[in-house]
């Protein structure tokens, strides 16, 4: 069993205690039961471990250093632990051997309190097997966490990568094909690191490099989202490498064309169409015929399907498009909907992107990944810029799990309009601050990836 | 044993170098590798994991170095650090078949092979590694440029708020239902079983239904290649199906060789049911052409029902023109003969007899037997009635059971005088017993006037002998089984001659 499993099984297990001893008497059967399970797998655990540690730092969870991801399934005893440890300000929480059922369940019982009596009690207690570190107002990131030099990094290797492989194709020059496999897996690793990592890289959007920017950023979504709905490692490195190639049809396309700053005329636009045709016989040059080569030629394919049988190239209504198909299709029109482009200098804010996508699941899209992906994204992405209700504007560096309105947020211009290094607000946690609208940074004169980089 | 981290990479370097030097299921190199793996679940077993960091020409477990190699050409660590491999963990739970697939990566000698890619689609489940992209250049991340423009923000925003008509009030709740949850595991479940090839072949056909492009009929004969070396004819029909609308293309030219076609020997022998009927279905857009070289794969044959299936199909692709098959008569090859034999039976053509004809007195048995199959199939009960005189005895039982089936009404009397004669008494019971049947499926009501006459016979020399013919009669007596007959039988259990009524008692026991 991988430690993943382990983590989200105690996890689940204390969610399960801690819910009991919410509803029943301490000596109810439900709560002894509940009690004995997770003291039993604890055991177990500790015989492998010198101790099970679960860790918070902003909104992850890390069971013995690793970060438990927030998958579909198990979503609602992660997000209610990590709430609990957010609510009670617990900074790391270990259990040690030794540890019994009576000591577990007192523990437990103390969840339900408010955060001082918490603290009260905890203290009061005298646990011998249960250790915890309160938060400090400056907590450090865990060093575990501190990648964002290897994040970075690996994101503009991909984007160099992406660059390539398109331009050689464009060129009809030879495609290194292991670079790009190579970079699939450092984009993998990088998000099961750190999922927020890349996704606010993606949000530092290049007017003049959109073609690369946009195909990279569609496969690390794309990624991102297939690993929030619990994809194996393989089907991730074939969705991302084909949510890298679904627009590589383009290359077969005049480059006038591509680049156009006006509005294009029918013709044009039929003419653009055809990318997704030409996109097979571009992947077949880029990758063969091998496994990821063949979903990649489906998805490129298949991109601008919409869920309710429309969209192009003219296909059979009743024929669907594969669940790759449909999580590329949500990305890419997010990206683009969301990306400053020759013809459209002033794109979507991401949170009017995600209500237009919410107001077409069904329609163009996959409504039960359109809701997994906003999860995913929170109704604020990072990036966005917000006005708060005290009059300062704010930048979402972080999203919430569980409080997709509420994201963590980084004050960039005062009540007065200065620009200020303010602080950092969870806007969760009872600061009294609410949002009042997402709005242009631009309008500010404010660059929102000069805060990221 | 020692099996502290030093130990283990010691170990590891050895097993290395011993599967470079000879292969890994070489028992020398078991020699190494075997204690390696019994040193780790040692040390895994006290410890939740090894961690090792890798340098260029080192080693190092929590700061201490623990192996040393500068020689570019032996050095583990150079081999890792080389494919960008920075660290590398072994987790409590390691199994002897992930160490072995460990093992086998990273002994590959030749620089071209990208260890650490391997290593991430071995996709293990307790060795962990870190990865860096190491630049000869040095990437440039600046900050995209940025040029505040004379834009009223506020005024684009209602634009598109208003071209999209969002209504700002509609509430956003991603939560997923139960059962919305379960319908997408459902779907991640069966899209994680399903191979890309089908989804693609669907994807190609889809777009040739649109237009006709050679670069996609390329892609289309290519995948083709793919199903039929994977054996997957259900797609590969698919292909065919849909490249065969095209007059100017013929998808199947390409398999219809000798090496290819008697290459799929495994199929019809030990390919699951399924694929075999599938086979059947995609060898039936085969041309002509193709024929003998089906006939030759039916030589290695083993299952009759499949060899019987095989030969309909070839009858199939010979479109009923037996003289596809002629050339085929000529082989001296036997097996290849009695299949051919075979297969112009199912073609049931005019032709087929007159291009028997020089082998109706073929040397071999099996192929006199087999031409007795097809004038049975093409009721030419007249030809069956020569191989009555065949010198083998199989073949003339093969022809007393065809005119069994047959009811050739005619032969009657030649079977029964035959029986009378003495000759008939030196024939074995097998065939004596075919005479029988076939005398009792060609005689009318006359036929139990005779068998009786045979049974209650009276003979005064040589009754032991003849007690077989009271045999053979009583058991055809009680196969037409009719009211009459048994009463017969019965009689004839009571008889006092003793041939006689054990003849008639052990007739109607097996009735």
């Amino acid at each position: 069993m991988s430690i993943h499993k382990f983590g989200t099984d105690i996890i689940a297990l204390l969610y399960a205690l801690v819910k009991a001893v919410q509803v029943y008497d301490l000596n109810n059967a439900v709560v002894q039961t509940a009690a004995k399970k997770i003291v039993y797998s604890l055991k177990t655990l500790l015989n492998i471990y010198s101790r099970v540690q679960l860790v918070r730092y902003m909104d992850y969870v890390f069971f013995n250093k690793q970060r438990l991801r927030f998958e579909i399934d198990g979503y609602a005893s992660l997000q209610f632990i990590h709430d609990k440890l957010k609510t009670l300000g617990i900074k790391s929480l270990s259990f040690l051997p030794g540890i019994d059922k009576e000591e577990m369940i007192i523990f437990a019982s103390l969840f339900k309190k408010k955060k001082e009596e918490f603290t009260n009690g905890y203290s009061s207690s005298g646990f011998k097997r249960i250790l915890i570190e309160f938060s400090t107002e400056e907590d450090d990131a865990p060093d575990f966490l501190r990648e964002g030099e290897r994040i970075k990094k690996t994101y503009f290797k991909a984007l160099k990568v992406t660059r390539n492989l398109m331009q050689n194709l464009w060129m009809n020059q030879p495609i290194d094909v292991k670079s790009s496999r190579r970079i699939i897996y450092n984009l993998i690793d990088s998000l099961t690191q750190d999922e927020f990592g890349l996704l606010t890289l993606t949000a530092i959007k290049n007017l003049d490099d959109y073609t690369y920017n946009h195909s990279l950023n569609v496969g690390i979504l794309a990624l991102a989202l297939g690993q929030r709905i619990g994809l194996s490692k393989k089907s991730l490195a074939k969705l991302g490498s084909a949510g890298i190639l679904h627009d590589i049809g383009k290359v077969a396309l005049p480059k006038e064309l591509i680049y156009k700053s006006e509005r294009l005329t029918n013709e044009e636009w039929e003419l653009l169409k055809k990318h997704s045709d030409y996109g097979i016989k571009e992947i077949v040059k880029a990758r063969g015929l091998d496994e990821t080569g063949l979903i990649s030629m489906t998805i490129a394919y298949q991109h601008h399907w919409n869920y309710n049988g429309s969209g192009y190239p003219i296909h059979n209504k009743n024929e669907s498009p594969i669940l790759f198909s449909r999580i590329v299709r949500i990305c890419d029109s997010y990206d683009a909907m969301t990306t400053p482009r020759m013809y459209q200098v002033v794109p979507y804010l991401p949170h009017f992107a995600l209500r237009v996508m919410w107001k077409l699941r069904n329609v163009w899209f996959d409504p039960l990944l359109t809701k997994v992906f906003i999860q995913l994204l929170g109704l604020y992405p990072i990036g966005s810029c917000l006005e708060l209700d005290n009059g300062e504007i704010a930048l979402v560096i972080r999203q919430n799990q569980g409080y997709s309105e509420q994201p963590i947020v980084k004050i960039i211009l005062d009540k007065d309009g200065k620009k200020v290094a303010g602080k950092v607000i969870d806007l969760s946690m009872n600061s009294g601050i609410k949002v009042i609208k997402p709005i242009y940074a631009q309008k500010y004169g404010i660059n929102p990836a000069t805060y990221f980089m | 044993m020692e099996s502290g981290p030093r130990d283990i990479i010691k170990s590891l370097a050895k097993a290395v170098k011993a599967i470079q030097m000879y292969h890994i299921n070489h028992p020398s190199a078991r020699n190494f590798y075997n204690p390696l793996y019994e040193k780790m679940a040692i040390y895994l077993k006290d410890h939740p994991v090894i961690e090792y960091q890798i340098d260029q020409f080192m080693i190092s477990n929590r700061g201490k170095t623990v192996y040393k190699e500068d020689e570019k050409e032996t050095s583990i660590a150079f081999r890792l650090f080389r494919n960008g491999i920075r660290n590398i963990s072994f987790i409590s739970g390691l199994s002897f078949h992930e160490l072995i697939k460990f093992l086998r990566i990273i002994s590959k000698i030749s620089k071209d092979e990208d260890i650490a890619l391997e290593l991430w689609e071995g996709d293990f489940e307790h060795i962990n590694f870190y990865v860096v992209e190491e630049e000869d250049e040095v990437i440039d991340y600046k900050v995209p440029d940025f040029t505040k423009m004379d834009i009223d923000y506020d005024a684009k925003l209602r634009e598109i708020i208003a071209r999209e008509n969002i209504d700002l009030n509609v509430p956003i709740k991603p939560d997923l239902a139960p059962e919305e949850l379960q319908t997408l595991k459902n779907q991640i479940a069966e899209t994680e079983q399903t191979s890309a090839i089908p989804v693609a072949i669907t994807t190609l056909i889809s777009y040739l239904n649109t237009e006709k492009v050679h670069e996609i009929i390329d892609i289309l004969k290519e995948l083709l290649e793919l199903c039929i070396d994977n054996r997957n004819f259900y797609d590969a029909i698919r292909i065919v199906n849909k490249l065969s609308e095209y007059p100017d293309i013929n998808p199947v030219a390409k398999f219809e060789t000798e090496p290819i076609i008697v290459g799929f020997k495994d199929v019809i022998n030990t390919a699951h049911q399924e694929t075999f009927n599938e086979f059947m279905n995609f060898i039936s857009f085969f041309s002509k052409k193709s024929i003998p070289y089906l006939v030759r794969l039916m030589t290695f044959g083993k299952l009759k029902e499949r060899l019987q299936d095989l030969r309909k199909a070839v009858a199939y692709v010979a479109q009923d023109d037996p003289t596809a098959l002629a050339t085929l008569l000529q082989e001296q090859d036997i097996d290849v003969l009695v299949n051919t034999i075979a297969i112009l039976g199912s073609i049931k053509s005019n032709e087929t007899i007159t291009l028997l004809e020089p082998l109706m007195n073929h040397h071999n048995a099996a192929i006199r037997m087999e031409i007795i199959a097809v004038l049975t199939e093409m009721d030419k009960a007249v030809r069956i009635a020569k191989y009555l005189d065949d010198d083998e005895e199989i073949v003339r039982i093969k022809a007393l059971q065809s005119l069994t089936r047959l009811k050739y009404t005619v032969i009657y009397y030649d079977l029964l005088n035959r029986i009378k004669s003495k000759t008939f008494r030196n024939l074995d019971f097998a065939e004596q017993r075919e005479y029988f049947n076939c005398l009792v499926a060609n005689g009318g009501h006359e036929v139990i006037t005779q068998l009786r006459k045979m049974l209650f016979k009276w003979v005064f020399f040589r009754r032991k002998r003849y007690s077989v013919m009271r045999k053979l009669s009583a058991m055809s007596l009680a196969d037409i089984g009719t009211g009459h007959v048994l009463d017969i039988l019965r009689r004839g259990a009571k008889r006092r001659n003793k041939n006689i009524s054990s003849a008639c008692e052990m007739a109607l026991r097996k009735k």
